[in-house]
């Protein structure tokens, strides 16, 4: 790249703006906290650089462990859930179906609305004593009495997947029916000239055709579960017994008390987490050369 | 975006940033605090009166309702040392925290500049609550204490002459009654309390450890949690949802003040922990409970006495308020007689002050006051810790776990001190 054209720059310049907006609100603000994990600072003491301090004290600390143990399972299962049932839904999207706009928007729904209030709907339908879930079960005859769905590690970790589960896979459907209607028509058609039945058509045909797009749906899900927040802080704010604390929460909870470098140092492993992760990704998917 | 907005933009921006730097700089009071609408509207009109009274400019910084989203924003600010809001509610237990970090104006030198008479205010909330390193660092404008509610109707219908004062005769009226009661209503439980993993649970846990050596001990810098008496407090707490299965089951995932008060409300308790607020929305008209509700002390341990844990919203003045004795008039005004008593009237609130709780026009309306300011000279405060919400946040998550029987007190309270001494050692 040692000489351009005055045409080869002209790119740049259009990417300029974009440029400057992600420096100022998205590298700015990683610089700064990556600088605040390595201060002891805490409101009420005197700040102090401390360089891997707050780091060689999350390495002991067990509620840290325990609320990332709990992030990376949640993702283990919430995310290839939210893959298969979004790639599912797209599938049938695809279809030739009548009211297929209708459905589309409808599909669509539980994206649109905010987490915080998505969480808080759940919440209603667990609820105890007068929750949905507790009342279809019990008018239908399958348990004898109310269930305490959010009062088990299990039962609490189960509500969260579905709750959240609920609301991205949409997200994914949205992505993979974009992908599915770029493959070309012809190539379904041609395979079914072959005599290739559905499953045939749709694994060997259309699958490879849209692994790009399933992988930056996999990748952006992967991401967002390792940040997920507002569902759990909603829902069950990290109980029973710290059980579903995920680590922005933890973050979140040291930010409150006023310890903003141990905070930021949570913060700043989970970007490390999050870009180790974008770059096996990009490794793997060589998603650069087929885009 | 076209150059052409671009040269018009321009100087409508350098026009706006001048005549904002020329403007007379008018100092204008800023008072940050949230709650429910009702309450956001009457410290509306209370801060009308303020202004139209003393005529200082005065604008209220409405917050959310959830005190966690009040305390980052006010946290926020303070951090970043700006000067607004100049004067803000807190809740009791930040206050350790921020007269720590140093934000919060000592109210010693105005009290004696006018000599401000502090004899209307219970001494033991200003020592343990408001006095930090010999600052007067805030004043309480509303005073909380747990208590305990009960259905005076039941415990007639049932032969009961008083309200159990022990925990082995409650439980034992409270099974008897609730046994009775489920044949009408199944879903009746004796006993609903707060034990979801928030703040409320750590409260709730400090009124239960009424017996020798309960409670957060602290000293020499460490921790003290796994006692004798705090492991019989959280075995307690487990029992009842358990064993003696006077509790509902979800008590300890989603229990929080309003859960159980509505609960109770609905008629399906007998006997409910919660803060005084809960008084006024039990008596309220559309209440199924109306008329039917008594307050009582808490139980304690056989041959202990009760303990309440001391809640509250507190008064301070920001430290980097450009307006502070515009802030200091503004406190005086809403710890006067005249607004505590409105403020009172309209929601129900416990005033701090101790004259209000004689007034004739409150007791009227509110009969309970009269236990209630004995209950307060004996409310115990939490332990004011620079970083008690992170002590709190740990002591929550292990004795959530103990309430919920997944893991026994003992090792509970073991593993609590282990984490909170380690993390007293980074505050040191």
């Amino acid at each position: 790249m040692s000489v351009l054209s005055k045409k080869e720059y002209r790119p740049y310049y259009f990417i300029a703006p974009l440029l400057v907006f992600i420096c100022l609100f998205i590298l700015l603000p990683i610089v700064g906290t990556l600088f605040t994990s390595l201060m002891r600072d805490v409101t009420f003491l005197p700040q102090k650089f401390i360089f891997l301090g707050n780091y060689s004290d999350l390495l002991r600390d067990e509620g840290f462990w325990r609320s990332m143990r709990f992030t990376l399972f949640f993702i283990a299962v919430a995310v290839p859930l939210e893959m298969l049932l979004g790639t599912a839904f797209a599938a049938l999207l695809d279809m030739e179906l009548p009211m297929r706009g209708f459905l589309r928007a409808c599909v669509l729904i539980p994206w649109a609305i905010p987490s915080a209030i998505s969480a808080k709907i759940w919440q209603l339908i667990y609820n105890y004593s007068y929750g949905l879930a507790n009342f279809l079960i019990t008018h239908l005859g399958l348990s004898q009495g109310p269930v305490n769905w959010l009062g088990s590690e299990g039962g609490a970790f189960a509500a969260i997947v579905i709750a959240d589960v609920w609301k991205t896979a949409p997200f994914v459907t949205l992505l993979v029916l974009a992908g599915l209607q770029a493959v070309p028509h012809d190539l379904r058609l041609q395979a079914k000239i072959d005599r290739a039945n559905f499953a045939q058509i749709f694994f060997r045909v259309t699958l490879p055709l849209i692994k790009p797009v399933l992988l930056v749906a996999l990748l952006f899900r992967t991401i967002d579960s390792l940040r997920i927040f507002d569902v759990i802080y909603v829902l069950t704010n990290g109980g029973p017994g710290g059980s579903t604390a995920s680590a922005s929460l933890y973050a979140y909870k040291y930010f409150l008390g006023g310890d903003f470098g141990y905070g930021s140092a949570v913060s700043v492993l989970l970007f490390a987490v999050a870009f180790g992760m974008s770059c096996l990704y990009v490794k793997v998917s060589k998603f650069e050369s087929e885009i | 975006m076209s150059f052409m907005n671009l040269k018009l933009l321009l100087p409508l921006f350098l026009a706006f940033a001048l005549a904002a730097g020329c403007a007379p700089e008018k100092k204008e009071l800023v008072f940050a605090v949230g709650g429910a609408p009702s309450e956001l509207d009457e410290w509306e009109s209370v801060i009308e009166d303020f202004s139209r009274e003393k005529g200082i400019k005065a604008r209220l910084l409405r917050q959310p309702t959830d005190s966690d989203q009040r305390r980052q924003g006010i946290l926020i600010p303070l951090k970043a040392r700006v000067r607004n809001p100049d004067v803000f509610l807190m809740d009791i237990a930040w206050i350790g925290q921020f007269a720590a970090s140093g934000w919060l104006e000592d109210l010693n030198p105005y009290i004696n500049k006018e000599g401000y008479d502090l004899g209307k205010f219970w001494k033991n909330i200003l020592d343990s609550a408001d006095t930090f390193g010999g600052e007067l660092v805030a004043m309480p404008v509303y005073i909380d204490a747990g208590v305990l509610y009960y259905r005076r109707d039941l415990l007639e219908k049932y032969g009961v002459k008083k309200v159990p004062e022990h925990w082995d005769e409650f439980i034992a009226v409270a099974a008897r009654i609730q046994e009775k009661e489920r044949a009408q209503n199944p879903k009746f439980f004796a006993f609903v309390w707060q034990g979801a993993q928030y703040e409320g649970l750590v409260c709730d846990f400090l009124e239960f450890a009424t017996m020798e050596g309960g409670g957060i001990g602290l000293s020499g810098g460490k921790i003290k949690l796994d006692t004798p008496a705090n492991r019989a407090a959280a075995g307690l707490m487990r029992d009842l949802i358990f064993k003696h299965k006077i509790s509902p089951p979800n008590v300890f995932t989603d229990m929080k003040e309003e859960e159980a008060r509505l609960f109770f409300q609905s008629g399906n308790a007998l006997f409910e922990r919660n803060w005084p607020y809960a008084w006024g929305l039990h008596q309220a008209g559309d209440s199924p409970v109306k008329g039917k509700v008594g307050i009582a002390r808490i139980p304690a341990f056989p041959g202990r006495s009760s303990v309440s844990t001391l809640g509250g919203w507190h008064i301070g003045i920001s430290r980097f308020s450009d307006a502070k004795s515009e802030a200091w008039e503004f406190l005086k005004y809403a710890l006067s007689r005249g607004t505590q008593k409105k403020l009172s009237l309209a929601l129900g609130w416990n005033p701090a002050r101790k004259d209000v709780y004689s007034d004739p026009e409150v007791l009227a309306k509110y009969p309970h006051f009269r236990a209630l300011s004995e209950v307060f000279s004996g409310a115990k405060s939490r332990p004011q810790l620079p970083y008690y919400t992170q002590v709190s946040d740990v002591l929550q998550r292990y004795l959530n776990s103990a309430v919920a029987a997944k893991t026994d007190p003992a090792s509970a309270f073991g593993s609590a001190e282990k984490e909170i001494n380690a993390m007293m050692e980074r505050y040191k």
